[in-house]
């Protein structure tokens, strides 16, 4: 399939439509370039009465509540809330493990729909959307842009990776944490196969920066309940030594080590406060957007 | 352990199936490209040494339930701790019993004996290997008789108890020469004994013979021995050593002499002796303290003054009441007729004397001496012993039936051996050695040299024997000189007691007549051997003498259950005509010394042998299947192997729960 093709394929407008009344809605105040929909931590020229400061010299005088002096024979300026727009940064997991999927979908020809999808949410409501894309290091990346246009260059990057490798998502992550000037929201897909002590680093890391963060978290139905019984050689995706193994025999404690993790990294994201989306592969991902969209709609903006 | 179907043993490999099986299926592995390869990792290295001792256990049960499966099709036989071999497929089993008296001797917590424990057992084995084929060869009846199968031992009259010693070998023999004629091919040979030294007889120059001889048989011959060897411990045996008969002026009365021994030193102890005579019942005490006590010439008044009769002494019940018991006749003491024949009659004046004086001064002794041509009008039937020093007779009617009916006979060399035979044995030629030969060997524990009562020897090695005359011939020598020449040697084919003496008692040729006591002891032995049909009481060992002459036999007192046609070798008080017979155990079976299993495996060397000591007490089977018990472990294979392989709970609820936690 040409490339071109291919980064269609990653946006189904059925789909988008059908999303496209949620709102993709921030969690904490944005500090975006223009007007837009989110919450800024800033005071702006929005409708929304902020507070009122004491005047100090160089104030606006046009900004000078007169009644307020009238009433109290003081100098206040009356602020109002600021609308921004938000930076939505698609970070993509192109590790060697997302190649995995016993299913019509591999987990990272899901994660490329549900990248695709989301900056395509963002860029709509006038959003700046952006991809990078994390094999060894940071594989690509395009920058948030608001421009509707941009969204080929999305598709084109996120069609054109392809896993492989040991995943490097850890540093990463801290990377992009830490080199992203204001604040954003990352919408991080990937299986998250990592020590959970360092992917708690990282969350804290992003809560540290005051940035949104959003993490998908994919698994195949196979990894979850292990359906095998012949003897298997398990070949590693990310390039590790194989092993032969009677999967009736480790089956028991694979799944209670796959339990244990799992549970380790829910513990994380809930002190982390990020907003964590474990998915299945089974689980439609529009199904999976529409949940993460509504579960923000519902927390609403924060300023 | 030995299989009844040993072919189907060939299906053992199939035992390997599951472990070939488990290599083959761990080579057609798939391979899959995998993402969570942290958990696997992790989930391999923990459960590793546990999964791989399933996995043997696994492999494990599958191989015991083929095991299981295959031995048990192949019908194994358990000899347990005993540990014989068996093997199916005989065409014959012969069943050698041992029907001595000792054979009788009873458990410590049952009242089953060895003779009975030991048919038990070799029909319930026989029963086992599935062998119809049953010859019983017992100690009495001596051939060979075939039996309706393994059961009909456990009921055969013929192999119940006896007071007559076993002679092993010669059992053996019939068994080889029944295995001959018959040309019997596969052949097991059960043998069950309580290992006596008397009816082994260990030292008998029979046992190499059969031992070349049934190893050359070209057919295969296997031997199990089924050992009784224990001992009573605390077991009394009863004897009478004389019962003399006397008219006094209170009467007539017997005075009895007995001995009680015991197996084994313990405390003194008052032992009741109960004694009937002609169905009177009277009891003495016998002091017992170390192994044996003695009562001598304990009066016992004759009512009427009966002339003859019989009775009988017992003991108390204790481990083996076939010693427990002691029958006698006692009525009026036969002449002791002698008939001396001598080419010479000069040279019979010592024959003369040492037959002509009784040791028993009661008794009467006549001497008829006649010349070699001078026999006809010799009163046989009356005559309890000959001296024959002449040349050999060329007819033997008289002497042959003579000897047959119970008559000695005691041949000296001729002046002239002419080269005539009797019974097979013959005078070759005087040997004259310049120094006196003196006996190197000689037989005292039975015949004419035995010890005395007393357990003396007789002096026989002081014998100076100048001159000899050579023997040629099947002889059992019972004195030999230095060189190896029998002095004196018993005809083996003989029907009686005849024997051979190597020269004459001239002071010239030996010191027998100078110094007497040797000479005068046989010569009393013979007579008093020859006496025992004259009489009109008569006291037999069992199983010793003429067994045909018993037929006639009444049984007057005696075990009730013993078969009549036995009566020469069942202890008991019997009547024929107007004699009375006493048949009691060889005082050899008191002795109960057991020939050492080296001893006994000695015999076998060579041959297809094993030997299995078994008790009476014991509950053990000598040979049973185990086919069941062998299921059994299969199953309870085939039941751990499916434990094992059952998913565990956690996982199975894991899986169950489908995709999200």
């Amino acid at each position: 399939m040409p490339a071109d093709d291919h980064a269609r394929a990653l946006l189904d407008p059925a789909v988008l439509a059908r999303l496209g009344a949620l709102p993709l809605a921030a969690r904490r105040a944005m500090q975006g370039s223009v007007s837009g929909r989110h919450a800024s931590p800033h005071r702006g020229a929005s409708v929304e009465f902020a507070e009122y400061r004491k005047y100090v010299p160089g104030d606006d005088l046009r900004r000078l509540d007169w009644r307020a002096y009238g009433r109290t024979d003081r100098h206040y300026v009356k602020e109002y809330e600021a609308d921004t727009n938000l930076r939505c940064l698609v970070v993509l997991d192109a590790s060697g493990s997302m190649g995995f999927g016993s299913g019509p979908l591999t987990k990272f020809a899901y994660a490329q729909r549900l990248a695709a999808a989301a900056a395509c949410l963002a860029i709509r409501q006038g959003d700046a959307a952006g991809a990078t894309c994390v094999a060894d290091g940071l594989e690509a990346t395009v920058p948030p842009r608001r421009n509707p246009a941009h969204l080929t260059a999305i598709a084109n990057l996120l069609a054109g990776v392809r896993p492989r490798g040991a995943g490097r998502l850890v540093p990463a992550l801290h990377e992009l944490a830490e080199t992203t000037p204001q604040r954003a929201l990352f919408v991080v897909v990937s299986d998250f196969f990592v020590d959970p002590r360092e992917l708690r680093g990282c969350f804290e890391h992003f809560r540290f920066r005051r940035h949104d963060l959003a993490a998908f978290h994919l698994l195949d139905p196979l990894e979850l309940t292990f359906p095998l019984h012949r003897p298997v050689r398990f070949l590693d995706m990310e390039g590790g030594p194989a092993l032969l193994a009677d999967p009736a025999e480790i089956a028991d404690r694979y799944l209670a080590s796959l339990q244990r993790y799992l549970e380790s990294v829910r513990q994380a994201a809930l002190e982390t406060e990020i907003d964590y989306q474990r998915v299945s592969l089974a689980t439609d991902y529009e199904q999976t957007l529409q949940r993460f969209l509504l579960g923000r709609v519902r927390s609403g903006g924060v300023r | 352990m030995s299989f009844l179907e040993p072919l189907l043993l060939a299906g053992l490999p199939l035992a390997a199936l599951p472990v070939v099986i488990h290599l083959l299926n761990q080579r057609r592995y798939q391979t899959l490209a995998w993402g969570a390869m942290q958990f696997l990792l992790e989930a391999s290295r923990t459960s590793r040494g546990y999964a791989r001792i399933r996995q043997w256990l696994i492999l494990a049960a599958r191989t015991l339930a083929v095991l299981g499966l295959v031995l048990a099709a192949s019908r194994p036989l358990a000899s347990g701790r005993l540990g014989l071999r068996i093997g199916g497929g005989a065409d014959a089993a012969y069943v050698v019993v041992d029907r001595s008296p000792s054979m009788q001797q009873r458990g410590t917590q049952t009242a089953t004996d060895k003779l009975a424990r030991g048919l038990e057992q070799i029909a319930a084995a026989l029963e086992a290997t599935g062998v119809r084929n049953c010859l019983l060869v017992d100690s009495v009846g001596r051939r060979p008789t075939p039996l309706d199968g393994p059961a009909a031992l456990r009921l055969a009259s013929q192999a119940g108890p006896a007071s007559a010693s076993a002679d092993l070998p010669r059992l053996m023999q019939e068994v080889l020469e029944h295995i001959r004629v018959n040309r019997v091919g596969q052949a097991e040979v059960w043998i069950c004994s309580d290992l006596r030294a008397n009816d082994w007889q260990a030292d008998s120059g029979l046992w190499p013979q059969l031992r070349a001889e049934f190893a050359a048989l070209p057919q295969e011959v296997r031997f199990h021995l089924l050992a009784y060897p224990q001992e009573a411990d605390a077991n009394l045996a009863l004897r009478a050593t004389e019962i003399r008969r006397s008219d006094g002026s209170a009467g007539s009365q017997l005075l009895l002499s007995l001995t009680v021994a015991r197996t084994a030193d313990g405390p003194p102890q008052r032992v009741p002796v109960q004694i009937e005579i002609d169905g009177a019942r009277s009891e003495a005490v016998v002091e017992l303290s170390g192994r044996q006590a003695a009562l001598e010439n304990y009066p016992l008044p004759l009512a009427g003054g009966r002339q003859q009769g019989w009775g009988r002494l017992a003991l108390p019940a204790d481990a083996n009441p076939a010693d427990n018991e002691f029958y006698f006749v006692y009525g009026e003491p036969p002449v002791q007729r002698t008939v001396v024949v001598a080419e010479q009659r000069a040279a019979t004046r010592p024959l003369q004397l040492a037959a002509s004086i009784a040791a028993d001064e009661t008794r009467a002794s006549e001497v008829d001496v006649r010349a070699p041509e001078q026999l006809a009008g010799v009163a046989w039937d009356e005559t309890a012993l000959v001296l024959w020093q002449a040349p050999l007779p060329t007819s033997t009617t008289p002497l042959a039936e003579f000897v047959a009916r119970g008559g000695q006979l005691v041949l000296l060399p001729p002046a002239a051996p002419d080269g005539r035979e009797l019974w097979g044995v013959r005078w070759t030629a005087w040997q004259t050695s310049g120094e006196p030969a003196r006996v190197a060997d000689w037989r005292n524990d039975a015949d004419l040299l035995a010890r005395t009562r007393s357990g003396a020897a007789l002096p026989v090695d002081e014998l100076q024997i100048a001159r000899h005359c050579g023997l040629a011939g099947s002889v059992v020598p019972l004195a030999t000189l230095a060189g190896g020449a029998p002095l004196l040697a018993r005809a083996a084919e003989a029907p009686g007691g005849v024997y051979f003496l190597a020269t004459t008692l001239d002071d010239r040729d030996a010191s027998l007549a100078r110094d007497g006591v040797v000479w005068y002891a046989a010569i009393q032995r013979a007579l008093s051997a020859g006496c025992e049909r004259l009489g009109v009481a008569s006291l037999r060992i069992a199983g010793v003498g003429d067994a045909h002459g018993a037929e006639g036999w009444v049984r007057v007192a005696g075990p009730s259950d013993r078969l009549s046609s036995e009566a020469a070798f069942q202890a008991g008080a019997y009547r024929a005509d107007a004699r009375w017979i006493a048949v009691n155990r060889s005082p050899a079976e008191d002795l109960a010394a057991v020939v050492p299993q080296p001893r006994i495996d000695a015999l076998f060397a060579g041959l297809r042998y094993d030997r299995a000591d078994d008790q009476t007490d014991a509950s053990r089977r000598l040979a049973r299947e185990i086919w069941r018990t062998l299921l059994a472990a299969m199953l309870a294979a085939l039941v751990v192997e499916a434990a094992l392989c059952l998913p565990k709970p956690a996982a199975a609820a894991a899986r169950g729960r489908g995709e999200f936690a």
